[in-house]
């Protein structure tokens, strides 16, 4: 790709943040990589390869981006999204469609990076449609400014049509967490399969709140939701887990885990779970407290101290 | 030497062990047999200094040291430590950050190899993750490798045999060599004959006493007759002391 020379130095700046949250810059730059750059407001690189067809432009405060993928095209390699936000305060509005065709395939790498902004709220609106037979997976993975500044409100509404995949799966747990809101839905159509995930690791006096909903609409159907989130300190968290069976022999299991560190926090759960179809089955599972003892004594009767075992079972987790 | 000396243990109210008294040695070979709820884990678990298992009288010596009222931590860095009974999953740590302990033991990979092979396992495993995708008895021999890694002077296994099938049984008593050769004591608590009567020496427990102890040949015909077929309650008040002697 190339980056137009008034977007160079940005471009630098940008290209830090993304490799601070775990990216690979050089990806960003390797032409057989589809890739979008956001920087801000702006849209300072994008590349399409053969099958792709990235469209994107400026709105309000932000940018908006449809991303389809053409009729039983298989991306080969990973599509890069490179969100970023070099101010310290400002507001940031993401709005993405992606179509993915029938029986195309795909999987995005998004990092969404904000290591410099002290007041920043990102806005972050995405509508996926998978087609018959076709497949996305989705990799979000978030890194936030230490002084919890940031807030975050990420939506995504998905339909995945008969037969179709869809996993999604959000990342937060490198740094502060900040405000987070995070809703994710998905619309499954007859034999579509999908699995949402969140993993968040909460500070100081971050805020969580996730809601999670699988809508098992078509027949064999299937779903899991889950969340793992460690909170720490005064971390305030509220997680909701729903799994509606609305359709013959759909399945659907949620699942969220709430480990807790310091007796501050102020963490729950609540699993949502709806039957209107009698051939659906439905599961969750869920706990919250303290890391379990058995894992904790594992680890020190093998010389760990507690702090140790307990950073160790909790990299784990999230990972 | 790690001495138990007059130790009485209650656990809610209820007796677990009483008057008990055992002495361990490094570079031997322990076995403690017993039926069960006999007390075995409970022994382990307090000599490692689990919560919930600190004796209300008697003494724990270390080398004549007092550690009676020392922390796990503190007796795992004086060279105490257990492959407990039930091996907990970790989500997300493969087999070699587990044995590794996320980098806290450095050890060529050679080394950390030959602990899998020791135990029966393939170099493969070390990308394996130690959650529910292994069997109870591949989730056992991890943790037997495990301690391998490890440096200690006692190493506790509460039942190293059990989800291992028959034919390992030759597996365990290899690896109980090699901590032996190490000069390492090792204690072994199991059911199983074949294990017991290859150690220096063996107890058998019966509701929460030593009820005999010495020789482990002796010691395992006497629990293999006896102690099989006894419906002797393990419910220590119901043990009269003339019976237990
Ligand atoms: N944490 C605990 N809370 C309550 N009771 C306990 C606890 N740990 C052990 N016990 C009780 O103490 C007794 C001895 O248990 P222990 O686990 O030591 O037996 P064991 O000899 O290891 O048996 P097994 O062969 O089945 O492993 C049992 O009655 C058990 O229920
Ligand atoms: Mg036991």
């Amino acid at each position: 790709m190339r980056i137009a020379p008034d977007y160079s130095k940005e471009f630098e700046k940008i290209a830090e943040a993304y490799e601070k949250s775990g990216g690979k810059a050089d990806n960003l730059l390797d032409k057989r990589i589809a890739s979008i750059i956001i920087s801000g407001d702006k849209v300072i690189g994008l590349n399409n390869v053969e099958g792709v067809e990235i469209e994107a432009g400026k709105q309000d405060l932000g940018v908006w981006a449809k991303i389809r993928i053409l009729k039983g095209k298989k991306i080969a390699m990973p599509i890069h999204l490179c969100t970023g936000f070099l101010g310290k305060e400002g507001e940031q509005r993401i709005n993405f469609e992606f179509i993915i065709e029938d029986g195309a395939s795909v999987d995005f790498i998004s990092h969404c990076s904000f290591p410099w902004s002290t007041k920043l709220t990102h806005k972050m609106i995405a509508i996926v449609k998978i087609g018959k037979n076709a497949s996305m997976t989705y990799a979000d993975a978030h890194f936030h400014s230490e002084e919890g500044g940031v807030t975050v409100i990420s939506e995504t509404h998905a339909i995945v049509d008969e037969k179709g995949r869809y996993s999604n799966t959000f990342e937060l747990t490198r740094t502060r967490v900040g405000k987070l809101v995070v809703k994710m839905d998905v619309d499954l159509k007859e034999g579509a399969v999908a699995n949402l995930e969140s993993k968040v690791r909460g500070r100081s006096n971050d805020e969580i709140s996730i809601k999670e909903s699988l809508g098992l609409n078509g027949k064999n159907a299937h779903g899991i939701a889950k969340s793992t989130i460690v909170a720490t300190d005064q971390t305030h968290a509220r997680i909701i887990n729903e799994a509606f069976g609305n359709a013959p022999y759909s399945k659907g299991h949620i699942e969220c885990t709430e480990v807790t560190k310091g007796n501050q926090v102020d963490v729950a759960t609540l699993p949502v779970l709806k039957v209107t179809n009698d051939l659906s089955e439905l599961t969750h599972e869920a706990s919250i407290g303290r890391i379990n003892s058995k894992q904790l004594a594992t680890l020190v009767a093998k010389g760990m101290s507690e702090e140790e075992a307990t950073e160790f079972i909790i990299k784990g987790m999230l990972s | 030497m790690l001495e138990l000396k007059d130790i009485h243990l209650e656990i809610d109210g209820k007796v677990i062990l009483k008057k008990l008294n055992m002495k361990f040695e490094i570079g031997k070979r322990y076995a403690i047999l017993g039926n069960n709820g006999t007390g075995k884990s409970t022994v382990a678990n307090m000599i490692m200094g689990m919560e919930d298992y600190k004796p209300q009288s008697g003494k724990i010596y270390l080398d004549g040291v007092d550690i009676t009222d020392l922390d796990m931590s503190k007796r795992a860095q004086m060279g105490i430590t257990i492959a407990f009974q039930e091996n907990v999953r970790f989500d997300g740590i493969r087999v070699l950050e587990y044995l590794t302990l996320g980098g806290k033991i450095k050890k060529p990979l050679d080394e950390i190899k030959s602990a899998l092979k020791l135990v029966g396992l393939r170099d493969e495993y070390l990308k394996r993750y130690v959650d529910g995708s292994l069997s109870g008895g591949e989730r056992k021999r991890i943790e037997l490798a495990s301690i391998y890694m490890l440096d200690p002077k006692y190493v506790i296994l509460d039942e190293p045999d059990s989800g291992i099938d028959m034919m390992s049984i030759e597996t365990i008593n290899k690896f109980i060599d090699a901590l032996i050769q190490r000069n390492i004591a090792v204690i072994t608590i199991t059911h199983r004959e074949e294990i017991a009567i290859n150690s220096d020496y063996a107890y058998l427990l019966c509701a929460g006493i030593v009820l005999k102890e010495g020789d482990p040949v002796e010691i395992s015909k006497y629990y293999k007759s006896m102690c099989d077929v006894c419906e002797h309650p393990n419910e220590i008040h119901l043990v009269k002391e003339s019976e237990t002697i």
